[in-house]
């Protein structure tokens, strides 16, 4: 058995209940104790699986990925959550006992930081009622050595797609959760089995979403599919990228140009085919309008698939509409993640977080969903942020 | 065990720069037992009898008879007393000079109380902050009566100034309820309504019959004797740069409480509600906030009912800032009707108040106004008390004139009913 097919664990983003802590029945869309609604009725599940994919002591392989939340068998009390607004302790409504804010529940605000150089931020964002876009992470312990980010977009339109899209996203992850086999060793059979895994992966998403629509739906759940598979090839770290709708991945080298590595199967891109100048197409209040997704009316499910060989060091991106809305070239997009961790440090939580709180700022009209990777060394915190810090002082010592 | 409920009528929705949010939360209590008897303490009850010279033989022997009626409903174990007032107050039982001045009943305190009614006779002025000062040492000298409630009749203008009489009140306040009662038309129905209103009691004018004003005092320490709750507040949180507006109870009266706010903590007012029999009041709370974007949500007030410090019941008042015209156009039916209320309280106020003074002008149309909003919101009792001192042209358009000549026990009974609501059916 060669190293790639170590069994791993991965990190359900759930605990009892997020809320409270008290114990879920398995099928639950609400706490019995508190009333926090549940995204995914198949949290417990996951957990349970998860506990049972322990590895025992003795049973020789470890985890390339530990969880990082407590699956808490014990009964202790969850610490209580902080208000996102102004810092107040969040009362046992779920509004902040200082100033009012509604608390957003699991499903509509959470993060899954599955290692300390992997983290993503899925937002109900400002407009929305809800949050149907889902994310779903795994990343080994060691920095840049593999990790998939999975990033979906529920249509609105549809029913039930915050459900459908968090099921797809978790079962995609868990298809992608074990290396890819390296196959023959030739780079074509290499690829042949990369493209496999990603296919199979996007068919898991799309049983799974259909398993989570009502069959007499006439609006059935559908969502758009991006995921990035990190993987350490003999030549250096490589990834690849799925995509189907209009979901992005980007390579953000901290020296070079940005790139993005998904193209959108939406209204614009086929517009631009056609002929349309770019800003023409995005211009079009049609642009958005998606022609390939996952969900019982999808059409085809295959994901288009590209390789990217990176070389330097930088943050890879995955995300929704939600954000590159706001920055639809990519130059934008780096410019923004560049003021970002110049402001937020290189955190990746902290910048996930940074990013998804720009979009709100920019009008969060969209659910919003960031995902990143940083590959290579560590950003150095607080050289810049420290130079501006000085230039406050001295400008406040002059006053 | 009492239970308390609490539901909210509101539309949480405001639009773009919205930031006054209303909202109607009506709070329910069922099992509330019977006062004194739930071993959360012993309940006191006061009778207070005008003993002055105007009120003759006529009315002093109703008012005893009243008097008896409502000893006959005092619960056996109920700690009472019966305190004659004119220009100054009298214990007329127990017959003690110290110690404690209340005891319990039991047939033989009965028997001997109703003697000692009976033994009452008239004479002399009327100095009611007196009545209160003595019904207060009463209470105070039986301490582990801890819910203390007084039925006061009166049939005179108060020969104190209005200065002393209000801190006779102040000295009560949070210390008794007082249900009020008024006979004949000498006294004055904004002095005897402070009383009540400032002691959590009703206002009312008595009327002048032996039968009936028996019935009136029985039902009155019947209702006393249902509050088995002693003593509950109104808890009003709100958020951090928050402003409340006003908080009113706007059912089965009208009461405006938002100048009774003790603080309990930066966020958080409680407000006084007095004791409680299974009954359901209403609450008008107005709060005004900073306005958030749009698609955003928080909460604009925690409304709770609060006895010794334990929440019993929470109703969240809510705002969502929209841009769907839909949804923030609409006021919340109840708030409409209890706005309605309210104002036509006011209406009849100002409308007798005007006409009092001479200011025909004004009391026509304030009279008038009242006559559309009792229409509009179908306060039927506030219409037929209207119809005895104006005449209506168009009740829609709110056109009356005023009659020549009015009763004024039929002014009197309008003012007295002013604050009295009606309710509207609630969906959901």
């Amino acid at each position: 058995m060669s190293e790639d097919t170590t069994p791993v664990t991965y990190t359900p983003a759930s605990s009892p209940c997020p809320t409270c802590g008290e114990p879920i029945a398995p099928d639950a869309n609400f706490c019995e104790s508190c009333g926090t609604q549940l995204g995914d009725v198949t949290e417990a599940d996951a957990q349970a699986d998860a506990r049972a994919a322990q590895p025992s002591p003795d049973s020789g392989v470890l985890p390339i990925s530990l969880p990082t939340f407590m699956l808490a068998d014990n009964a202790s009390a969850p610490p209580r959550r902080t208000c996102t607004e102004c810092g107040g302790t969040i009362g046992p409504d779920l509004y902040c006992e200082q100033c009012g804010t509604k608390a957003p529940s699991e499903r509509d605000h959470f993060r899954e930081v599955p290692a300390s150089w992997v983290a993503g931020v899925c937002d109900r964002g400002v407009r929305r009622r809800r949050n149907e876009d889902a994310l779903a992470l795994v990343a080994s312990e060691t920095p840049g050595e593999r990790c998939v980010l999975i990033v979906m977009d529920g249509v609105s339109s549809s029913t039930d797609s915050d459900v459908a899209s968090l099921a797809g996203a978790r079962a995609a992850r868990d298809r992608l959760a074990t290396s890819i086999p390296r196959g023959l060793g030739t780079p074509e059979s290499r690829e042949s089995a990369v493209h496999q895994a990603i296919t199979d992966a996007a068919e898991a998403a799309q049983a799974a979403i259909v398993a989570h629509t009502e069959s007499a739906s006439a609006n059935p759940a559908s969502a758009t599919f991006t995921c990035v598979v990190l993987e350490s090839e003999p030549e250096g770290p490589v990834a690849w990228v799925g995509n189907l709708g209009d979901s992005r991945a980007y390579w953000f080298p901290d020296v070079g140009e940005p790139l993005q590595l998904t193209r959108d199967d939406s209204a614009a891109e086929a517009l631009i085919d056609a002929g349309a100048p770019r800003e023409v197409a995005y211009g079009d209040h049609q642009s958005h309008a998606i022609t390939a997704w996952l969900g019982r009316d999808s059409e085809d499910t295959q994901p288009r698939i590209r390789r990217h060989q990176i070389t330097e060091d930088g943050w890879l991106l995955a995300c929704s509409d939600g954000l590159w809305n706001y920055a639809v070239e990519v130059g934008d997009l780096a410019a923004a993640l560049r003021a970002t961790v110049a402001e937020a440090g290189g955190d990746p939580e902290a910048v996930a977080l940074g990013l998804v709180t720009w979009a709100c700022e920019q009008g969060g009209h969209d659910n919003v969903t960031v995902a990143v990777a940083r590959v290579g060394a560590p950003v150095v915190v607080g050289e810049t942020g420290a130079d501006e810090e000085n230039v406050t002082d001295e400008r406040a010592s002059e006053e | 065990m009492a239970q308390f409920s609490a539901t909210v009528y509101q539309n949480e929705f405001l639009p773009a720069g919205g930031t006054d949010v209303n909202a109607i939360v009506t709070v329910t209590c069922v099992g509330a037992g019977v006062a004194g008897q739930t071993g959360a303490g012993d309940a006191g009850e006061i009778i207070i009898i005008d003993t002055s010279g105007s009120m003759g033989d006529v009315r002093m022997e109703q008012a005893k008879q009243a008097a008896q009626a409502a000893l006959a409903e005092i619960v056996d174990g109920t700690y009472f007393a019966v305190v004659s007032g004119n220009g100054a107050a009298f214990l007329a039982y127990p017959h003690v000079r110290s110690g404690p001045g209340m005891v319990r009943m039991n047939p033989q305190t009965r028997q001997e109380a109703a003697r000692a009614i009976a033994m009452l006779t008239s004479g002399g002025g009327t100095a009611i902050g007196t009545w209160l000062d003595l019904a207060g040492k009463l209470f105070y000298s039986v301490p582990q009566v801890i819910q203390r409630h007084a039925i006061l009749l009166t049939d005179g203008e108060n020969n104190e100034s209005p200065a002393v009489l209000d801190a006779a009140i102040r000295r009560a306040t949070g210390v008794f309820q007082v249900d009020a009662r008024g006979v004949g038309t000498d006294w004055r129905v904004d002095e005897v309504r402070r009383i009540a209103t400032n002691l959590l009691g009703t206002v009312d004018i008595a009327p002048e019959n032996a039968a009936r004003m028996s019935e009136e005092f029985r039902s009155i320490m019947r209702s006393a004797m249902a509050r088995g709750v002693a003593e509950a507040e109104l808890r009003v949180w709100t958020p951090v740069g928050a402003q409340i507006l006003f908080v009113r109870q706007v059912s089965p009266t009208v009461e405006d409480l938002t100048s009774r706010r003790r603080p309990v903590n930066e966020l958080t007012g409680a407000y006084p509600t007095g004791a409680w029999a299974d009954e359901s009041r209403d609450y008008h709370v107005a709060v005004r906030l900073a306005a958030k974007a749009v698609g955003q949500e928080q909460l604009a007030a925690r409304v709770q009912l609060v006895i010794h410090d334990q929440v019993q019941t929470q109703a969240l008042v809510k705002a969502k800032w929209s841009d769907d015209h839909n949804l923030t156009a609409a006021i919340d039916e109840q708030v409409a009707h209890y706005t309605g209320q309210t104002e036509l309280a006011a209406a009849i106020q100002e409308g007798l108040k005007a006409k009092a003074l001479g200011d025909d002008a004004t009391a026509t149309a304030k009279l008038g106004r009242a006559v559309q909003l009792a229409q509009q919101t179908g306060n039927e009792e506030a219409t037929a008390k209207l119809r005895k001192v104006v005449e209506v042209e168009d009740a829609d358009a709110g056109t009356v004139r005023l009659k020549k000549a009015v009763d004024k026990a039929d002014e009197m009974a309008l003012d007295t009913a002013s604050t009295k609501t009606t309710r509207i059916r609630k969906d959901g």
